[in-house]
C-alpha cells in the first residue's frame, strides 16, 4: 500500500463520508419540534426517525460489505451518496410522518450504510504503516461535521422552514458522491493492471527476440484464460464466502472484538444523549447545556488525530489492542465519576474527559478490527460487526432512559454505562493478552515447521521490507505478505 | 340538592368538588361575560384537596414544552353548542339547570380563591423591589410588605400603600408588616400597587398585577405556498376564550373559522393551548397574526409572524450545490483519467526504450559475432 500520496486525498474523502452518517442523526434533532408541531405527534414518535436512520445505517453493513467485495469501494459510495441525497429530497415533499420515516429513515439510512463501510475499507487498502493516523483522521470528520451541521441546520430552519431545509440538506449530502469519486481503486485492481502491462511488455520482448509475428498473441492470451478458468469452478458456499466471509466466526481475534464491542455499545452513546438533559436537570440553563455538547465535540475533534498519532508510534502499534481496552476502561471510569461532579465546572471537567475518551475509542474502533483481521478479510468483518452492534447501539439510550425514569435520578444511568465500559475494557484487555500469546505461539510453530531455505529467504525479505515492530502486530500482515509473495513469484518465476 | 350548595362548614370542600364536576360540560358553551366560569386555583393557592380533574387541569399548565400535551380534552371555541360533551374522561353529570349553577357560582365567588403575597423590604434606602403577580380570574388578594428584623433602625416608620396617586387604607398585620386586602374582579383593578416606607429616603416595594402572558414562538414561521402552517399560542392559565386576528397593514381582521372552514381551522389542544391551522397558503397569508386570550380580568395578546415563500426560494441554493457537486466529481474523474494516460504513456515509452536498447545490442552482437550478453 502506498501509505501516502493519493492516500491523503482518500482520507479526506473518507472523513466526509464517515462524518455524515455519524453526525447527521444528532444534528437532525433540531427539526424535531417543528415536525412535532406540523404533524401533531409526540416526541417518541418523532424520535423514531433517527432510530430508523441509525438502525438502517448499521443494519445495512453486510449489504455494503457484499457490494464492496463485488464492485469495490468507489461505486458503492457514490451510489450511497446518491441515495442519501434522493432520500432527503423526497422527504421535503412528504405529507405524512410515515412517509418521512421511509424517506429519511430507510432511504437516507441505506445511503449512509453504503457510505460508512466502504470508506473504512478503502483506508485499509491505502495505508498500512500509517494506518492508525489515517483511520483517526478519517474518524475525526465526525465531530467536525457535527460542529458545522448543527448551526447550519438551525440557520436553514430559520430561513427556509423544514421543507426547504430538507431539500438543501439533500444537496449537501450529495457531497458524499464527491468523496466517493476520490476513492480511486487500488490493490487488486492495480495489481492486475501491472501484471497485464508487464505481460504485454514480456510479449513485446519475446516478439523481438524470436522474431515470429504469429506467436506473440498466444503468450498474452494463455495467462488470461487461466484466470477465467479459475473463477468458473466455484461452488455455492465458496461463492457466499467470496461475498461475505463467514469463516470469520472461527477467527479468535474477530470473536473477541465482536463480543467486546457489542457489549461496549450498550453504554457508549447513552451518556452523550443524556448529557444535556442531565445538565438541565441539575439546574443549568439551556444554552450552557448546549455549550457542553460543543465542548465535547471540540475536544473530540482534537483527541481523535492525537490518538492516531500515539497509536501509530513505534511503541504503541504492536500493543494497540491494549490501548483500545484502556481507552474503553477510561471512558467507563469517567462515567462512574460523573455523579460526583458538582456544579457547572464539575460538569465541564467531566465533558472534557468524556470528549477525550470518546475520541480515543472512536479513533481506534476500526483500526483495531483491521489489526486483528487483516485488510483482506476486513470487508466482510466490518459488515458482520456492524449488524451485531446495531442492536446494542439502539438499545443503549432507551435502556438508560428507562433507568432514569424508574429511579428518577440520572446517576444510575451513568453508573450502569460506566460499569459496562469498565468491564468490557477489562474483558478486552484480558482476552487480547491471551490472543497475543496464542498468536506468538502459533508464529513460533509456523517458523519451526517451515525450514525450507527459499521460504525463509522470502520471509526475511518480507521482514526487511516492513519495519520490525509491525511484524508483532498479529496476523494482519500474513495475507498482505502472501499477496506480495504471490506477485513476486509471478514476476520473477517465468 | 340545595343542601349541596350551602356555603358553610365542610360543604365548602364538597361544593368545590361538585362545582368542578358540574361546570365542565358547560365550559364549552359559556360566553365571556359570565364571570363564574373558571374556579381554577392559581398555582400558589392552598387548594390541596383538588379533584383529579382539577389536578389535571393544573398539571397541563405546569407542563413545559418538553412533552406535548396528548390528553384527549378538547376545548372548543364559544361557537360550539353546549351539548357537546368535550371531555376525554367519562364524567357523569347530574341534571342541573343553568340557573342553579349560576347561583352556586356566585356564591363561590364570594368565597372564591384567596391568595397572599408577601415581599421583604430592602434595607437599602432609595431602592425598590418588585414582584409580578399574574391573575387570571377574580381573586381576593392580600399584599403585604414586611420589614426584615435585621433593619431595626427602620422600625417605627409608617408605610403608605398607593396605587398611582390614590392611597389605600392598610392594616398592620404585625409589628413589622403592613398589608392591604383587595378584591380584584375586573380589569380596572389591575395595575401597580406599591408600599412605601418613608424615612430619610424612600424604600418601596411594588406589586405588578397583570393578566397572564401568552407564549408564542418568537421566531418567524416559514412555510410554503400550497402548504399548511400551524401556529400555536400557549398560556399558563386557561383563558375563557381564544380569538385569532390577522393584521393586514394596520387593520385587524378576526379569523372566523366557521366561515372559511377549509382554510382556517382553530382547535384547542387543551385549555391553555390554541392552534390555528392555515391550509392552502398563498402570498396573501403572509403577515402578523395575533392570538388573543380573554380572561376574566382582561385580555392578553400574543404575536406570531408568518412568512410564505414560493418553492423557488430554496431551489436556488439547492441547484447551486448540486451543480457544485457535479463539477467537483467531473474534475476528479478528469484528473484521474489524465493521470492514467500519463502513466500509460510513460510505461510504453520505457518499454520502447528497452526494445530500442535490445535492437541496438542485437545489431552490435551480429557485428561482433561473439557471445551475446543479455542485458535486461
Amino acid at each position: 500500500p502506498p501509505d501516502g500520496g493519493w492516500g491523503w486525498a482518500v482520507v479526506f474523502g473518507a472523513s466526509i463520508s464517515i462524518g455524515f452518517p455519524y453526525s447527521f442523526p444528532k444534528a437532525f434533532t433540531i427539526y424535531f419540534k417543528e415536525l412535532q408541531a406540523v404533524y401533531s405527534i409526540s416526541y417518541s414518535q418523532v424520535a423514531w426517525i433517527t432510530s430508523i436512520l441509525c438502525a438502517t445505517t448499521y443494519g445495512g453493513g453486510p449489504l455494503s460489505s457484499i457490494l464492496v467485495n463485488r464492485y469495490g469501494s468507489r461505486p458503492v459510495v457514490m451510489l450511497g451518496g446518491l441515495l442519501c441525497g434522493v432520500g432527503m429530497i423526497l422527504a421535503s415533499f412528504c405529507t405524512s410522518i410515515l412517509q418521512i420515516y421511509i424517506c429519511v429513515g430507510f432511504i437516507t439510512g441505506l445511503g449512509f450504510a453504503l457510505n460508512l463501510q466502504p470508506s473504512v475499507i478503502i483506508i485499509g487498502k491505502y495505508f498500512l504503516k500509517r494506518r492508525p493516523i489515517a483511520n483517526s483522521l478519517a474518524m475525526a470528520g465526525s465531530p467536525v461535521m457535527l460542529c458545522s451541521l448543527a448551526p447550519l441546520n438551525q440557520f436553514l430552519l430559520d430561513n427556509f422552514g423544514w421543507r426547504g431545509s430538507f431539500l438543501i440538506l439533500g444537496a449537501i449530502l450529495l457531497h458524499c458522491c464527491v468523496a466517493g469519486a476520490l476513492f480511486r481503486p487500488i490493490g487488486a485492481a492495480t495489481a492486475s493492471v501491472k501484471t497485464r502491462v508487464t505481460e504485454e511488455g514480456k510479449a513485446a520482448l519475446e516478439k523481438k527476440v524470436t522474431e515470429d509475428a504469429m506467436e506473440m498473441n498466444s503468450p498474452m492470451n494463455i495467462p488470461m484464460e487461466n484466470k477465467t478458468e479459475e473463477e468458473g469452478g466455484k461452488n455455492c458456499c465458496e461463492k457466499i464466502n467470496q461475498y461475505l466471509d463467514f469463516s470469520l466466526f472461527k477467527h479468535r481475534g474477530f470473536l473477541i472484538y465482536m463480543v467486546g464491542n457489542v457489549l461496549m455499545f450498550l453504554g457508549f452513546f447513552a451518556p452523550l444523549v443524556f448529557l444535556a438533559p442531565y445538565a438541565k436537570h441539575t439546574g443549568i440553563d439551556e444554552y450552557s447545556a448546549a455549550f457542553l455538547l460543543s465542548i465535547l465535540a471540540i475536544v473530540d475533534m482534537f483527541s481523535r488525530p492525537t490518538t492516531g498519532i500515539i497509536a501509530n508510534s513505534k511503541w504503541m502499534r504492536p500493543r494497540i489492542q491494549y490501548f483500545f481496552s484502556f481507552s474503553i476502561a477510561f471512558n467507563g471510569t469517567c462515567h462512574l465519576l460523573c455523579p460526583l461532579a458538582s456544579g457547572y465546572t464539575g460538569l465541564v471537567i467531566y465533558t472534557v474527559f468524556f470528549g477525550l475518551a470518546f475520541g480515543m475509542v472512536s479513533a481506534m474502533l476500526f483500526e483495531t478490527l483491521m489489526d486483528l483481521v487483516g485488510a483482506a478479510r476486513f470487508t466482510s468483518a466490518i459488515g458482520l460487526v456492524t449488524i451485531a452492534e446495531c442492536c446494542t447501539i439502539l438499545l443503549g439510550p432507551p435502556l438508560g432512559g428507562t433507568l432514569i425514569d424508574t429511579f428518577g435520578d440520572y446517576k444510575y444511568m451513568f453508573i450502569k454505562c460506566g460499569a459496562v465500559m469498565v468491564l468490557v475494557g477489562a474483558f478486552l484487555f484480558i482476552m487480547n493478552y491471551y490472543n497475543y500469546r496464542m498468536l506468538a505461539k502459533e508464529e513460533k510453530e509456523r517458523k519451526a515447521k517451515e525450514e525450507d531455505p527459499e521460504s525463509v529467504r522470502t520471509e526475511n525479505e518480507g521482514r526487511n521490507n516492513w519495519d520490525k515492530e509491525t511484524t508483532q502486530g498479529g496476523p494482519e500482515l500474513e495475507p498482505l505478505r502472501e499477496e506480495q509473495e504471490g506477485l513476486k513469484k509471478q514476476v520473477n518465476g517465468t | 340538592m340545595r343542601v349541596v350548595f350551602s356555603a358553610k362548614g365542610p360543604g365548602r370542600l364538597l361544593q368545590r368538588l361538585l362545582l368542578v364536576l358540574l361546570l365542565c360540560p358547560f365550559l364549552s358553551g359559556r360566553s365571556p361575560a359570565d364571570p363564574t366560569m373558571i374556579t381554577q386555583d392559581a398555582n400558589q393557592s392552598q387548594g390541596n384537596s383538588l379533584t383529579k380533574m382539577q389536578a389535571e387541569l393544573n398539571e397541563s399548565s405546569d407542563n413545559t414544552s418538553y412533552e406535548p400535551i396528548t390528553r384527549t380534552v378538547n376545548w372548543k371555541t364559544q361557537d360550539n353548542s353546549p351539548d357537546d360533551l368535550t371531555l376525554g374522561h367519562s364524567v357523569s353529570t347530574p341534571d342541573i339547570t343553568t340557573q342553579e349553577l349560576k347561583q352556586a357560582a356566585n356564591e363561590s365567588l364570594s368565597n372564591g380563591t384567596y391568595v397572599e403575597y408577601e415581599v421583604l423590604l430592602p434595607g437599602v434606602s432609595g431602592t425598590s423591589v418588585g414582584k409580578n403577580i399574574t391573575l387570571s380570574s377574580a381573586t381576593r388578594i392580600e399584599l403585604s410588605c414586611k420589614l426584615d428584623k435585621k433593619y431595626p433602625h427602620l422600625r417605627g416608620l409608617q408605610v403608605t400603600w398607593k396605587r398611582g396617586n390614590e392611597t389605600i387604607r392598610h392594616i398592620n398585620k404585625t409589628e413589622n408588616s403592613w398589608s392591604i386586602q383587595l378584591m380584584i374582579s375586573d380589569n380596572s383593578q389591575l395595575g401597580n400597587y406599591s408600599c412605601t416606607l418613608k424615612g430619610e429616603e424612600e424604600i418601596s416595594a411594588v406589586f405588578f398585577l397583570e393578566v397572564p402572558k401568552i407564549e408564542t414562538k418568537e421566531k418567524l414561521i416559514v412555510s410554503y405556498e400550497r402548504d399548511t402552517a400551524i401556529m400555536i399560542c400557549k398560556s399558563s392559565y386557561a383563558p375563557i376564550s381564544w380569538t385569532w386576528y390577522m393584521t393586514n397593514g394596520s387593520e385587524q381582521i378576526t379569523i372566523n373559522d366557521s366561515l372559511l372552514a377549509d382554510k382556517y381551522v382553530i382547535s384547542g389542544i387543551s385549555a391553555n393551548v390554541t392552534q390555528l391551522k392555515i391550509t392552502k397558503l398563498t402570498k396573501e397569508d403572509d403577515g402578523v397574526y395575533l392570538c388573543e386570550a380573554a380572561f376574566e380580568l382582561g385580555k392578553s395578546k400574543g404575536k406570531l409572524k408568518l412568512k410564505v415563500l414560493s418553492f423557488i426560494v430554496p431551489l436556488k441554493p439547492f441547484l447551486a450545490i448540486v451543480a457544485e457537486v457535479v463539477i467537483l466529481v467531473t474534475i476528479i474523474f478528469l484528473y484521474e483519467m489524465y493521470l492514467k494516460k500519463k502513466e500509460k504513456r510513460a510505461e510504453y515509452e520505457r518499454e520502447f526504450d528497452q526494445i530500442e536498447q535490445l535492437k541496438s545490442e542485437e545489431s552490435n552482437g551480429l557485428e561482433n559475432s561473439g557471445p551475446r550478453h543479455r542485458r535486461i
